[in-house]
């Protein structure tokens, strides 16, 4: 987005505060330990209220730096919500692909985003734990035994289900088709990801990046100093060579937590 | 999609009794269902001033203060309530002697089983130390006819200290001799093999470097004083007890003490194997608590040994599931994985149940409950006090808006466990068990003082948690490194912050926090409610053709009825949900209503399901509202159940008004007709006629005059007239086609059962004005939906006299007051009772002479003069009842006269009456108000000028009104019974 039009101003890196929300044990920590720190860490504490971490991130010539509130996915910390999310530019709801519920979920926590938190709020749907609908070749081995019981939740939340060789589309209960046209119609973004793969994570911070309106961030955060409206050109290319976000693998910046 | 809890409504502030209680950690009587409790237990009470003593010379000074006798416990407390306490258990009593002492002084010496003396002096009057011995003497009688005594032996010896203080000494065997007041077994038969409880610690190490923790020190220091103070049981509380908790519990007695000072020992204690019975009972029982519970026991303090173990992970899930069986209200939350797995590593795991029964219940109330209300209670306590004792910090905080919570809660949450390195939080958990929640405020107010001048730089919420991350994983630093003085480098962060927080913020009490709850708990209910309520209505699947607002009302009604009725408590939520195999359309649990409270839901909405009477005896005017019964409001709910559950949801409710409220007259014929056509074929059967017949009766049975009751025999018999002439010959005409030709040509089916189709019963209404008028209009705006009043406290602002009536008010003392008032009413003639109507568009077409007459012309009143007094009958109703909504113009629409009608149409007679009565009376109520002592006086002075038209009025009342019931009883009977007219 924004490119020549930002690149006088910011060396200063750009404060966006996301929260992740979903129905327990869909992978939310997971999607956030990921994109932190690409990696997985076995047995996470689990999250009391939420868990706060940061992220720097260059995009093209504009440095971001993610809040993240990763919160609490048991129903009854519902009501402690609205505390994370108020002020939020940016949410990723998270749904697991295995769990139809979770996307009912989902659904619901993106209704209340919509009413309730900010206007301007950037949304992306995350359809996480792909890596157990794929064809085998992508999910070697039994994962639940593997040395990388990282994600517990996964291995909890569908026990006893190896995706064999055998059918694991089968496992899957929420078509991607559906997901997708629910996000559209809804007006989110959309990626289905595997916090243990890695697959799409990046993806979904990168894609929130571009759509983000910085400028107004800028602006409300410099207040007067800040140029008034986000004039900046949205030029369609979206030169995702020149995106540090978008590598996989390559280690992020410090990770501040 | 959600569940609708009023379970916050039925909180009741502790009574003294139950705070005494609550103080001596008393476990709560019949907390538990049904286990171990005898019925000779009337539990006795009484406390007494006494002065306490120990037997031995030197020891500690005597404390004045009061001596409890709350059976089986004995418990004690100095008069500034922290200096010395005990909470002793009778069984754990050997022997009592009335010591000799000087005259006028009367001593007890109480032995415990122990060895230990203690001496009280009773310093009240000798009639009630007396009383209180006699007490002390049944209660411990009591108490070895149930063979506690016994159990005293084999207990202890569960108890760590024990084996701590026989390493050097046999206090506890020698003591035997003395035999006691109360002649008891020298042993146990059966010596217990299990020795001492004690947690994961022992196997897996206990965090901290035990060296550097000083736990040798601290266990010898432990040892003379559980040597002279009595111990687990027996534990005596004296100023040096507190001390030694301050520097911090040695960690292989930390398990025992936490359980003596939280109290929790004495559940223990009096519910031997109770914990593995439940986990017995329980096995293999699967619910989301015990999922929940599977997916973070390998994420509970992961990184202490023993939760890499399976030992330690199964004990952590064992106690997690038995309590979340034990309180499956309350269930499992994450959090309490973190307690119960930080308590595991000190403990057992009957010694970890317990402890996490009193934390979940008294310590920590409402923290770990579905809606948290008690987390969010003392987020919001806690805000206050930081306003109060920190004001800058607070103001910055405002200035910057960034919400104490979001750090604070997790601390209060998790006992400060996840926030800092376990060996600190451990000693605050100390603290907190021996000194109460007051801890978790001083400790946050100290964090925030220490941390004053940073907090103040802080800009964001984030910046907040980044500054709380690195001062919690500094705490072991020194906390004065730069001190050329020695002993102040040797000072922790940590040590700073206890001292801190016991010294500067020691004016935070036990007290002051109950207090400040009780200021904060209605706005965290109510904003709890708001917020379930929103979801709710944003979780609607559809809104019908409500707006927001709408459906807002109509969950207001729901909840109301909830309140008012709830739903059987043993039929949790979701009962029939969810089954397995249907992956897709899966439920979450969802409240619903059953029968009982559909039917007063009902009456708030609906003006024919209820029963309004409108009471005048003299000296009150009030509005006695009943619920309706008819099988009209049975067939509704069935008729509304379209997934059969036999309950309804919120959206059941939605989408069932929503099919009436919004109707135009064909779509409300239509709606009428399916909800009498049993079978869904298309006909009424000649019975359904006849129940559809009732229902019409059962909405206009209040109505005054005889229009409904005519336009209902009109009904019947034409429906009968049409419904027979098109019975017999053709039998194969097409219903479709039927249905074009506008009931022209009804089928005729086999007799007695399809009867009736659509077309006809349409035309049959249309028929008639009345019924016309009621499915073009009536039908629909008989649901009103209106805002209920708050369902807190009763608000009347009308003077002294209201003051005083609300606080006398309760709703039993209410009723026997009306009682009261209606009798002395009907004595002075000055009773009178009027039905409201349903609709009350109608009034009879034409008015009998005879009643006409009654009404003297100064009754006959304008519109406005009626509105008016409808008013008065409001504000009345209001204030002296607080659960009904009252709005007499409801009835308002209704007035209005109906053009098509053709002939004019009085006002309401009745309603009339009832209104000049009310006018008459409304200056008494401002009499009264000023100048309550004249009452009566007034009272009678001013009824006298309208006795004769009260009289007069009362007649008319009484007369017409069984004359109308009666004439509805025979005019049903005769429908009922007619033949069908050819």
């Amino acid at each position: 987005m924004a490119d020549q039009a930002a690149s006088g101003s910011v060396d200063k890196s750009v404060q966006v505060k996301l929260v992740l929300l979903g129905e327990a044990a869909v992978g939310k920590s997971s999607v956030v330990l990921r994109f932190v720190s690409n990696e997985f860490q076995a047995n996470k504490e689990p999250t009391i209220g939420a868990a706060f971490l940061t992220q720097k991130c260059r995009l093209e010539d504009r440095v971001l730096r993610y809040e993240i509130w990763d919160t609490a996915g048991q129903e009854r910390f519902h009501s402690l919500a609205p505390m994370y999310y108020r002020n939020a530019q940016a949410a990723v709801v998270v749904y697991d692909v295995t769990k139809a519920t979770s996307l009912e979920k989902a659904k619901s926590w993106v209704k209340e985003l919509q009413r309730q938190a900010n206007p301007n709020i950037v949304i992306a749907l995350a359809g996480n734990k792909v890596d157990l609908v794929q064809a085998s070749a992508s999910s070697p081995g039994a994962p639940s035994s593997s040395e990388s019981e990282d994600e517990a939740d996964d291995a909890t939340a569908t026990p006893g289900e190896t995706p064999g060789a055998s059918e694991p589309e089968s496992l899957r209960q929420v078509p991607r088709e559906e997901a997708q046209a629910y996000a559209t119609e809804a007006g989110l973004l959309f990626f289905e990801t595997s916090a243990k793969t890695g697959e799409g994570i990046v993806d979904i911070f990168t894609e929130i990046a571009k759509k983000i309106p910085i400028e107004h961030i800028l602006a409300a955060t410099r207040g007067a100093a800040g140029r008034p409206g986000a004039a900046g050109g949205r030029a369609g290319a979206q030169q995702e060579g020149a995106v540090n976000l978008d590598s996989t693998t390559k280690p992020k910046d410090a990770c501040n937590c | 999609m959600s569940t609708i809890s009023t379970a916050l409504r039925n909180f009741k502030e502790p009574t003294k009794e139950q705070l005494t209680q609550i103080f001596f950690s008393l476990p709560s009587v019949g907390s538990l269902d049904g286990t171990e409790k005898t019925p000779a237990q009337e539990v006795e009470k009484m406390d007494i001033n006494a002065v306490l003593s120990l037997g031995v010379q030197g020891e500690e000074d005597a404390y004045a203060g009061k001596l409890y006798i709350m059976s089986p416990y004995l418990a004690f407390a100095s008069l500034d309530r922290k200096s010395v306490r005990f909470t002793i258990p009778l069984s754990t009593i050997r022997r009592v002697e009335r010591l000799n002492a000087r005259a006028g002084i009367y001593a007890l010496s109480l032995s415990t089983w122990h060895g230990a003396k203690i001496i009280v002096q009773l310093t009240s009057l000798r009639p009630t130390a007396d009383l209180f011995c006699s007490l002390l003497r049944d209660a411990l009688k009591i108490e070895l006819q149930r063979g506690q005594m016994r159990a005293v032996k084999g207990f202890v010896k569960t108890c760590y200290s024990e084996a701590l203080v026989s390493t050097t000494s046999h206090v506890a065997d020698n003591e035997r001799e003395d035999g006691s007041l109360i002649s008891e077994e020298k042993d146990d038969p059966v010596p217990r093999e299990s020795t001492y409880h004690g947690g994961l610690g022992l196997k897996y190490k206990f965090p901290g470097d035990p060296k550097k923790l000083r736990e040798a020190s601290k266990i010898k220091l432990w040892t003379q004083y559980l040597r002279a103070h009595g111990r687990n049981l027996t534990l005596l509380r004296y100023p040096q007890c507190t001390r030694l908790v301050q520097v911090g519990l040695p960690n292989r007695l930390r398990g025992e003490m936490w359980e003596t000072l939280s109290g929790s020992v004495y559940l223990r204690f009096s519910n031997p194997g109770y914990y593995e019975e439940l986990l017995e009972k329980n096995t293999g029982r699967t619910t989301t608590s015990t999922e929940d519970i599977e997916k973070d026991l390998h994420r509970s303090l992961p990184e202490y040994a023993g939760y890499q173990s399976e030992e330690g992970i199964s004990a952590l899930r064992r106690v997690l599931q038995a309590y979340s069986f034990k309180n499956p209200e309350l269930g499992y939350c994450q959090a309490m994985n973190i307690l119960a797995a930080a308590i595991l590593i000190y403990m057992s795991e009957e010694q970890a149940f317990w402890l996490l029964e009193v934390l979940c219940d008294r310590l920590l109330p409402g923290y770990y409950a579905p809606s948290m209300h008690g987390t969010l209670l003392d987020q919001r306590v806690f805000e206050a006090l930081v306003q109060r004792c920190l004001p800058i910090i607070h103001d910055h905080f405002q200035d910057v808006d960034v919400q104490l919570s979001v750090a604070s809660l997790p601390w209060f949450l998790s006992l400060y466990i996840n926030s800092m390195p376990m060996i600190f939080a451990f000693r605050i958990v100390d603290c907190f068990f021996c000194m109460g929640p007051k801890v978790l405020f001083q400790v946050g107010l100290a964090i925030l003082k220490i941390n004053g001048e940073k907090l103040l730089q802080i800009q964001d919420d984030g910046g907040f948690l980044n500054l709380m991350r690195d001062y919690f994983a500094s705490l072991g630093d020194s906390a004065h490194p730069n001190s050329p003085d020695p002993r102040a480098r040797a000072i922790t962060r940590f040590q700073e912050l206890l001292l801190v927080s016991f010294r500067e913020f020691s004016v935070i009490t036990d007290e002051m926090i109950l207090s400040e709850r009780r200021r904060f708990r209605s706005e965290i209910i109510h904003s709890i409610e708001s917020f379930s309520k929103r979801s709710a209505i944003r979780n609607l699947k559809s809104l019908g053709r409500f707006s927001k607002e709408q459906a807002g009302l109509v969950y207001d009604a729901l909840y109301k009825a909830m309140c008012i009725v709830p739903p059987p408590p043993d039929a949790p939520p979701a009962p029939t949900l969810v089954s397995p195999g249907d992956v897709g359309t899966e439920e979450k649990p969802e409240t619903r209503i059953e029968l009982k409270t559909f039917q007063f839901f009902l009456s708030e909405i609906a003006t024919w399901a209820r029963d309004e009477r409108i009471v005048s005896n003299g000296f009150q005017r009030r509005i006695d509202r009943e619920i309706a019964e008819h099988e009209f409001i049975d067939r509704l709910f069935f008729f509304w159940d379209t997934s059969c559950r036999g309950a309804l949801s919120f959206q059941d409710l939605i989408m069932g008004l929503d099919g009436v409220m919004f109707n135009d007259l064909m779509e409300n014929i239509e709606w009428f007709f399916n909800l009498h056509d049993k079978n869904k074929d298309g006909f009424l059967t000649k019975d359904e006629v006849l129940t559809l017949s009732e229902t019409f009766l059962f909405i206009f049975r209040y109505e005054v005059g005889d229009a409904y009751l005519g336009a209902v025999s009109r009904f019947m018999t034409n429906a009968f007239e049409y419904g027979d002439a098109l019975l017999p010959p053709p039998e194969d005409e097409q219903p479709a086609q039927l249905n074009e030709q506008g009931g022209e040509t009804p089928p005729a089916v086999p007799t007695n059962q399809p009867y009736l189709n659509l077309a006809t019963f349409r035309m049959v209404v249309l028929a008639d004005e009345v019924l016309e008028s009621f499915f073009e209009t009536d039908l629909s705006a008989s649901f009103r939906l209106e805002p209920l009043p708050e369902m807190e406290l009763p608000v009347s602002s009308s003077g002294l006299l209201d003051n005083i009536w609300s606080t006398i008010a309760t709703d039993t003392n209410k009723k026997m007051f009306n009682m009261f008032t209606d009798e002395i009413g009907k004595t002075i003639g000055k009773h009178q009772v009027v039905h409201r109507p349903s609709i009350g568009r109608y009034t009879k077409l034409e008015e009998p002479k005879a009643r006409e007459s009654l009404l003297t012309p100064s009754m006959r009143h304008s519109a406005s003069k009626s509105s008016l007094s409808a008013e008065s009958v409001k504000t009345v109703a209001t204030s002296t009842s607080s659960t009904l909504s009252v709005d007499v113009s409801v009835a308002g629409p209704g007035k209005g006269p109906l053009p098509s009608s053709g002939s004019g149409f009085s006002p309401l007679p009745m309603l009339h009456a009832a209104n000049i009565a009310l006018m008459e009376r409304t200056p008494f109520a401002i009499d009264d108000a000023k100048d309550d002592e004249d009452e009566s006086d007034e009272d009678l002075e001013g009824g006298d000028n309208d006795d004769q038209v009260m009289d007069e009025v009362d007649a008319f009342l009484e007369a017409h009104d069984s004359g109308l019931t009666e004439a509805d009883k025979e005019v049903a009977k005769d429908l009922l019974t007619a033949e069908p007219v050819k």
